[in-house]
């Protein structure tokens, strides 16, 4: 059975700009990939490092983090922070040889819903040309991974 | 040693200090912390190149609070988590005093916190060279490959919490780690959740680590996690500048921002 891959994309926006940016894409009738699954937050400065690493770890094959442009942000200074600790947050990962490419970082005002549309396609591209994400699988049960299913589901018929 | 041991004793005496945290040898010659209340038995001290341990983390207990008036026998990497604690609106209820050996083998005492931050700006330490040596090799390592390497070393840790038990800057108290609702990291000891676990560590000490190793030394598994801070510390210094550590209006990198910080990697 050949299934094509669907990448599934979680993006974290902040409610002010990149979600008002996404329902702006919404009226618009303007048509992007289906395989964002959006997830609201109150600001940037919200979007906990953990909750990235738990949807990777929960099946997402890529990641949007997006926000307010640099003063924009609801709260004044909440992006700011959020931009510190993303950089942190990336070269952390990538020390650790986590592939980084699958997380994109934007920036989306509330009139851009245009830029909302492109950027969901060009990471729902990006992410289907880099194939769906098993590095966190293969971290636990590699040996049962390896078992043969089939094989044993045969005998026990 | 012993101009240590007398002056250990001399403000145990006087009532300068109430509880001097040092160390003493313990059966097998090895040089373990020891917790000191009066002048009699300071002539047990000792202070040498094995003395490796972080005493600072001991200042966050409660038994050792009680004493208010703190004598600490400290190294440099010992005296910077001090001064980084103490940039961090730590430990100012306590009245400590340092006791500290130079380059050149005198004993150096410091009795406020101007004098601790005087005293580590002129004897700053840097990266351990083997440290260095290996962040370099990491570093030129391919992104599979780095990921390789601490899928091996992460796979050892059993989530004994000893590097956090050791740290001086980890004295939240509630960790992450102990949260269940919702479960941020798993608890039983497998791979994917010891990678969860280090990121957080790291994450939560990128900023503050004052780089003294004692995580990685400490390590039963002989995983090297200071590698992991120690990376995080040279990044944000050289993005953002300031040391940590290194005054008592240290700040911390993660909670300030200038506006024109670097955003090359935002579409």
């Amino acid at each position: 059975m050949a299934e094509t891959f669907e990448p599934k994309i979680v993006a974290f926006v902040c409610n002010w700009c990149t979600y008002a940016g996404a329902d702006l894409a919404g009226t618009s009738r303007t048509k992007y990939a289906t395989n964002v699954r959006i997830i609201r937050f109150p600001c940037t400065g919200r979007i906990d490092f953990m909750l990235l690493i738990k949807a990777f770890q929960n099946g997402a094959d890529g990641i949007i983090v997006s926000g307010c442009h640099p003063n924009d942000c609801h709260y004044t200074s909440g992006n700011f922070h959020a931009r510190r600790r993303w950089m942190v947050f990336k070269s952390l990962l990538d020390f650790m040889g986590f592939p980084t490419d699958r997380i994109t970082f934007s920036w989306v005002s509330a009139a851009e819903g245009k830029k909302w549309a492109d950027l969901v396609n060009e990471t729902t591209e990006s992410v289907r040309a880099l194939g769906p994400f098993t590095d966190y699988k293969n971290l636990d049960f590699t040996q049962f991974n390896q078992i043969d299913h089939e094989g044993i589901a045969e005998q026990s018929r | 040693m012993k101009e240590l041991q007398n002056k250990a004793a001399e403000l145990l005496e006087n009532g300068t200090i109430n509880l001097l945290i040092g160390f003493c040898e313990d059966g097998s010659k090895r040089a373990v912390p020891c917790f000191i209340e009066t002048a009699a038995e300071a002539n047990t001290l000792v202070f040498n190149q094995d003395c490796k341990n972080n005493l600072s983390v001991y200042l966050h207990k409660k038994e050792v609070k009680d004493a208010v008036k703190i004598g600490l026998v400290a190294n440099v990497a010992t005296l910077r988590s001090v001064l980084q604690l103490l940039s961090e609106n730590q430990l100012w209820s306590l009245t400590l005093t340092y006791l500290t050996v130079n380059g050149a083998g005198e004993l150096v005492v410091l009795s406020s916190a101007e004098e601790l931050e005087g005293y580590v700006q002129a004897n700053f330490p840097t990266c351990r060279p083997e440290d260095q040596e290996m962040l370099d090799k990491l570093n030129a390592m391919s992104r599979e490959e780095r990921w390789a390497f601490w899928k091996d070393q992460l796979s050892e840790c059993v989530k004994c919490y000893a590097c956090r038990a050791v740290c001086p800057m980890c004295y939240c108290t509630v960790c992450t780690t102990e949260c269940n609702q919702p479960q941020w990291i798993k608890t039983s000891a497998e791979t994917s959740g010891n990678f969860e676990y280090h990121t957080m560590r790291a994450m939560h000490l990128a900023g503050r680590c004052i780089n003294c190793g004692e995580c990685g030394r400490i390590c039963p598994a002989g995983i090297p996690v200071h590698l992991l801070t120690a990376q995080m510390n040279q990044e944000i210094e050289q993005e953002f500048g300031g040391k940590t550590g290194w005054s008592l209006k240290g700040g911390y990198a993660l909670n300030s921002f200038k506006p024109g910080d670097k955003e090359n990697f935002i579409k």
